[in-house]
């Protein structure tokens, strides 16, 4: 997954990761299949390079303030369990907040683009200006617009994030329709919102939990960030950022650790919901024949 | 008050303007009565598919006169006096062979439509693939349910374009049969575009021969073989005979005069 890194322009990150990740009809069904030989590689990798991690550390000597050890960063993930769970939760709350608003604003536009041409015209351009908006830049704006502890802030900073990948993918996948299947229902004289209902709408779902996937991840990474900017002191990003700046590198790695879980957990979350609402598609019939 | 379904006089059809203006059909005058099946044939670029379009109002003329069931087809359209089979099956992934035939009756809020569809299954032979999803079927299989979703609002009029097209030889020759069938059951008027000369002749009452640049109609073909057809058909005379009238026909085609 790219975009870990949130001051890099994740814009560019984000349409690289979904132009690939679009629906084509011959995608694999990757992360998918229940067969516990698939999933060996991924364990294996994983196992080693934790087991790398740990032997370098110590055959090298390294310091716990440039990298400690997996081992080191564990117990400090158990001994400070309550606090960083419950900042975790705290973080978890703005994500989902951010993610749940955005994307809702972002298919309700996605549908009224597709729906009302002018509509179109008039809003694309605006959307792909408020796109370039280096949206870290707000965080602190946000900030000031509310009380210090509020959460709204870093939701609407999640929001906005979310809001852009959605919103341009369902509408794609509303529009990029067979146009014999529009002029199906055309012969039965379906008005244009049963077009909309029975025909565009599925089509969208591949494109829509596609952009999900993505957005789903960030939403973690840019509450944290947004929470560097002040707030609350019982959320990650100013856990994180405390931490580092008593120089007490485990526990901050500790606290990374936590937004790592939060983040597969939504995204693994998405992609049940993915293959629950859309049993139908492409990506999963290998696994069905099978 | 008439038994013509379709019934065009001097019909036209041009795209585009000014220097890319390509007129598509000229001069089209047809009539299709109830209970025929009428095949246009033609080379590509002769506007076979065009006029199938101008039949169902995808598109509009842009000179003559067009009445289906003595109405205009815009007004036939909207009072769902066709059903429509394309190349493609266009059957939606998401929904069942049986829920994809009852999407015309969901949109036009028939009642009773399981019954509907199953009725229709039974009709292209598929009852046992009711539950099945639309990829899980062969492409002859997808076009039968193509077939039964045309015809489940009981359309007075069956469009068929090029539906045949994408399948082997083998299934094209069984679905014709079935096609036949069908329509002997229905007592549907079908208008049939092809571009297979053994097809157009096995399945029509009348040949319409279409000759390209712009379209037009060149030739109308009375086939007259008996009825039912079945692989006896295929092998008389008669057959052979039509067929070869239709090449004929086909061959002599001339480019018309600007």
């Amino acid at each position: 997954m790219t975009g870990r890194e949130p001051f890099e322009s994740h814009e560019t990150d984000l349409f690289i990761a979904f132009e690939g990740d679009v629906p084509t009809g011959t995608r694999t069904p990757s992360a998918i299949r229940h067969r516990a030989v698939d999933i060996l590689p991924a364990v294996a990798a994983f196992v080693a390079v934790i087991a790398l991690w740990e032997t370098g550390i110590r055959v090298f000597d390294v310091k716990a303030f440039v990298l400690p050890a997996p081992s080191v960063i564990i117990e400090r993930f158990i001994a400070t369990r309550d606090v960083i769970w419950s900042a975790g939760w705290n973080t978890m709350l703005e994500a989902l907040g951010g993610l749940v608003g955005g994307t809702s604003l972002a298919v309700l536009v996605a549908f009224m683009t597709v729906r009302w041409v002018p509509v179109r015209e008039g809003l694309m351009p605006f959307a792909i200006a408020a796109n370039s908006i280096p949206i870290i830049a707000l965080a602190p704006i946000a900030n000031g617009m509310f009380s210090l502890t509020s959460q709204i802030p870093k939701m609407a900073v999640v929001g906005v994030v979310v809001f852009f990948p959605v919103m341009i993918n369902t509408a794609r996948g509303l529009l990029e329709v067979d146009p014999d299947e529009i002029e199906l229902m055309r012969s039965y004289a379906a008005s244009p919102r049963e077009v909309m209902w029975r025909v565009r709408a599925p089509h969208a779902l591949p494109y829509f939990f596609s952009a999900l996937k993505v957005v789903a991840v960030l939403s973690i990474v840019f509450a944290i960030v947004a929470e560097y900017f002040g707030g609350t002191q019982d959320v990650l990003g100013q856990y994180i950022l405390t931490k580092a700046n008593l120089f007490v590198y485990p526990d901050a790695w500790a606290g990374i650790l936590v937004a790592s879980i939060l983040g597969t957990a939504l995204y693994v979350l998405v992609l049940i919901t993915e293959r629950l609402v859309m049993p139908w598609h492409v990506s999963f019939r290998a696994a069905d024949a099978s | 008050m008439t038994d013509l379904v379709v019934d065009a006089g001097g019909v036209g059809k041009t795209f585009g303007k000014g220097e890319d203006r390509i007129e598509a059909l000229r001069g089209i005058s047809l009539q299709v009565s109830k209970g025929e099946f009428v095949s246009l044939i033609g080379p590509s670029g002769c506007g076979k598919s065009t006029l199938l379009r101008l039949i169902a109002d995808l598109t509009a003329p842009t000179s003559g006169e067009l009445r289906i069931n003595g109405k205009p087809p815009a007004r036939a359209r909207t009072d769902r006096d066709y059903g429509i089979v394309f190349q493609k099956s266009t059957l939606l992934d998401w929904r069942t062979v049986s829920k994809n035939i009852e999407l015309p009756l969901e949109v036009m809020g028939i009642d009773g439509r399981p019954d509907v569809a199953a009725r229709m299954l039974d009709l292209v032979q598929l009852a046992d693939f009711a539950d099945h999803h639309p990829w899980q079927l062969s492409g002859g299989m997808q076009q039968r349910v193509a077939i039964a979703r045309a015809l489940a609002f009981n359309p007075s009029l069956l469009l068929m374009d090029e539906p045949f097209g994408a399948l082997d030889e083998m299934t094209r020759e069984l679905m014709q049969q079935e096609v036949l069938r069908i329509w002997d059951e229905t007592e549907t008027t079908v208008v049939f575009v092809t571009h297979s000369i053994p097809e157009a002749v096995f399945l029509s009452t009348r040949v319409i021969v279409m000759s390209p640049r712009p379209g037009r109609v060149s030739d109308i073909i009375g086939i007259g073989l008996s009825h039912p057809r079945d692989e006896d058909t295929r092998e008389s005379q008669r057959y052979y005979a039509k067929i070869t009238e239709v090449r004929e026909a086909l061959r002599r085609q001339e480019p018309a005069k600007p």
